[in-house]
């Protein structure tokens, strides 16, 4: 009885021990930092509105590290559009040290597997851009959102066409039948945006007392090219019937203007959503009658701050106050042409 | 009931498997050898990296063949020395390895006695190399660029150099003196400005009379891209203007050399350049020899734009 007591307290003593042993192996790993890596994986380098915001996102690291004292290393890597190889660049991330992820998701609906082992190594994650599904946002206190209310976009979008026909409706409704004929250029399928822009820059429309017929429509994945292939098919399916082209962000629009002007086709109105810098090109030689540009300084700004403010520990930054405090929504402006002035 | 030799048994086998999770969830008895994985920081001579993209593209390729943690800095205020040897000595203290440099002003920045070694982007052949040697020959670059021009633009028209009021990097000075070798040589007429787009297009512009023309030479990627931008949205100052060249190959560049905005341009091969100057520090950390190497110089239209080799060169896939 007395040997068995012996042999339990021997294998207590030897389990306590091995718990002690490779608990001792993290202890003295906590010191200040002077100095910050973020790594951020982009969905694709080539998208204009993300290569706009990369550039601002290095922009405002430089702000901060002047501001602070803090030293900022971006990581800064291109997942081209696939989402095994964003997993292995956040796996790569957390293997060089990086103190906080800026993810802009490939495909919203598999932000899981980053999430996984975003937890395991304990590194917050800020998502921007691509909103990730509820229920993974929620599955960590240490995982944020920063980006733009698609609806907002979208509301924001049909206002200004809502605007345009009540001052000019022929400049818009161009054959006078008392109906606006317009086609849609619609992003990826999966992504909450496009869906979302889709809906509401009609249902605007519609609320605003804008009498619209939908021609027809097509998802062109966001892309410039696509979005030209797409409208360079239109106007040979429905000649002189186009009178507005309303697209999900400024890169297909442009795609739309590029085919109309190989076609030599003049008068159609197109809107974009973004404010890309070539969207604005577009807008100052009076090709895109407008866009909805979310404040890019501000988005960037964010991005960088609560990423910072994560890797140190602290509090979300109080500028940019956090929406269930996880979501920051950049504020956006309608930037349209003024047709008095290109008269 | 267990007998005595049976509970030695099971302490045998206790202890059994204590060892074999020490051995495996431990360093205690068994240490994993660690992969030295190198610290290389790059500081380029720009405020923006956007010009660096295809050379950033070859060093991360570079960096996953070779197990390099590279990281690229770029300056706060651009054509800065004072700042860029800053942040040589930040690098240095913050553990890198070795560092990569694309000197502002390569006398003063090649200069610098540094700890760890040095990968120099030269502009041109020095005497004092650093560890490593990937030169950039851009006197040789503007040679090249003023010869294809000569070809290609009347005789009687004068070029137009358009040059940097935020400060002349080491890259653009070289640039325009082997440009200028060739011009003046030649006896071409030559005006120098410094690129401010509202002053050039109204009054430098205004003041060329009825069918005067001239050709635009601008110094770096930047002043290209807005010149061949902006110009497009003034008829008026186009018709005084019989071509538009420059150096690089972001992709608005490219994008206004096919659609015939921009007459055309020189370049290297910066995805090639990018790795071979994380392999030359790597050899350098290994204590191999490293093979200096000269980057080749391209001259592309928008003829030559669509063939296979340039696009390899322009479009890289990683």
């Amino acid at each position: 009885m007395r040997a068995r007591m012996k042999l339990r307290l021997t294998m207590l003593l030897i389990a306590c021990a091995c718990l002690a042993l490779t608990s001792c192996q993290n202890v003295g790993k906590e010191e200040e930092k002077t100095s910050l890596r973020i790594g951020i994986s982009l969905y694709r380098g080539d998208d204009t509105f993300i290569t706009n915001l990369c550039n601002l996102l290095e922009e405002k690291a430089k702000e901060y590290e002047r501001e602070y004292g803090i030293k900022v290393t971006l990581d800064i890597q291109d997942a081209k559009g696939s989402q095994n190889t964003q997993n292995s660049q956040v796996e790569r991330f957390i293997s060089l040290n990086c103190d906080v992820l800026c993810i802009n998701l490939v495909d919203r609906m598999d932000a899981s597997v980053i999430i996984d082992r975003a937890m395991t190594a304990g590194v917050p994650v800020v998502f921007f851009n691509r909103q990730p599904v509820e229920e993974d946002m929620n599955r960590w206190d240490q995982l944020y959102y920063v980006g733009v209310d698609a609806k907002e976009s979208a509301v924001l979008q049909g206002e200004m066409v809502v605007d345009f026909y009540k001052k000019h409706p022929e400049a818009i409704d161009r054959n006078g039948d008392g109906m606006v004929s317009y086609v849609m250029l619609e992003g990826e399928t999966s992504h909450q945006d496009s869906l979302i822009r889709t809906e509401w820059s009609v249902q605007t429309l519609k609320d605003g007392g804008v009498p619209v017929e939908k021609i027809t429509g097509g998802i062109a994945n966001w892309e410039r090219s696509q979005g030209s292939a797409l409208m360079e098919q239109w106007l040979l399916e429905y000649p002189d019937t186009i009178e507005l082209v309303i697209s999900n962000n400024d890169d297909m629009a442009l795609g739309a203007i590029d085919a109309l002007e190989r076609a030599h086709v003049t008068g159609v109105n197109v809107v974009g959503i973004d404010g890309t810098t070539q969207g604005l090109e577009a807008l100052a030689n009076g090709s895109l009658l407008g866009t909805v540009s979310a404040n890019k300084e501000v988005y960037a700004g964010a991005i960088v701050a609560l990423a910072a403010s994560c890797a140190l520990g602290e509090a979300p930054p109080a500028k940019y106050p956090l929406m269930d405090a996880k979501y920051y929504w950049a504020s956006q402006e309608i930037l349209a042409n003024n047709i008095e002035e290109n008269q | 009931m267990i007998g005595k030799g049976g509970r030695w048994l099971v302490l045998l086998y206790v202890m059994f498997l204590t060892v074999l999770f020490l051995m495996c969830s431990t360093d205690l008895i068994i240490r994993e050898p660690e992969r030295e994985i190198h610290q290389i920081a790059v500081i380029i001579e720009n405020a923006r990296s956007d010009n660096y993209s295809n050379f950033r593209k070859g060093m991360d390729q570079a960096a996953k063949e070779f197990n390099v943690d590279v990281h690229f800095i770029t300056l706060y205020d651009k054509s800065d020395a004072e700042q860029q040897m800053e942040l040589m000595d930040r690098e240095q203290q913050d553990g890198a390895d070795a560092l990569i440099v694309v000197p502002v002003d390569e006398e003063r920045v090649m200069g610098k006695a540094m700890a760890v070694p040095v990968i120099y982007l030269q502009p041109r052949v020095m005497e004092n190399p650093g560890a490593g040697t990937i030169v950039i020959d851009y006197e040789q670059m503007g040679k090249l660029l003023a010869n294809e021009m000569q070809n290609n633009i009347p005789a009687d028209c004068p070029v137009w150099i358009l040059t940097d009021s935020a400060g002349q990097s080491g890259s653009d000075r070289l640039f325009l003196k082997g440009a200028d070798a060739v011009f003046s040589q030649e006896g071409r007429t030559m005006f120098v400005t410094a690129w401010e787009p509202e002053s050039m297009l109204r009054t430098a512009m205004g003041a060329l009379g009825a069918g005067e023309k001239v050709v635009l030479l601008a110094e770096n990627p930047e002043i290209l891209t807005e010149v061949s931008n902006i110009l497009v949205e003034n008829p008026n100052a186009m018709e005084h203007v019989c071509g538009i060249y420059g150096r690089g190959n972001t992709v608005p560049i490219l994008n206004n050399l096919d659609s015939g905005r921009i007459s055309g341009v020189c370049v290297t091969d910066d995805f090639s350049i990018g790795y071979l100057s994380v392999r030359a520090a790597v050899q350098v950390l290994e204590r191999a020899d490293s093979i200096p190497v000269t980057a080749d110089i391209y001259y592309i239209e928008k003829e030559n734009l669509r063939e296979p080799d340039y696009e390899k060169l322009l479009f890289p896939i990683e």
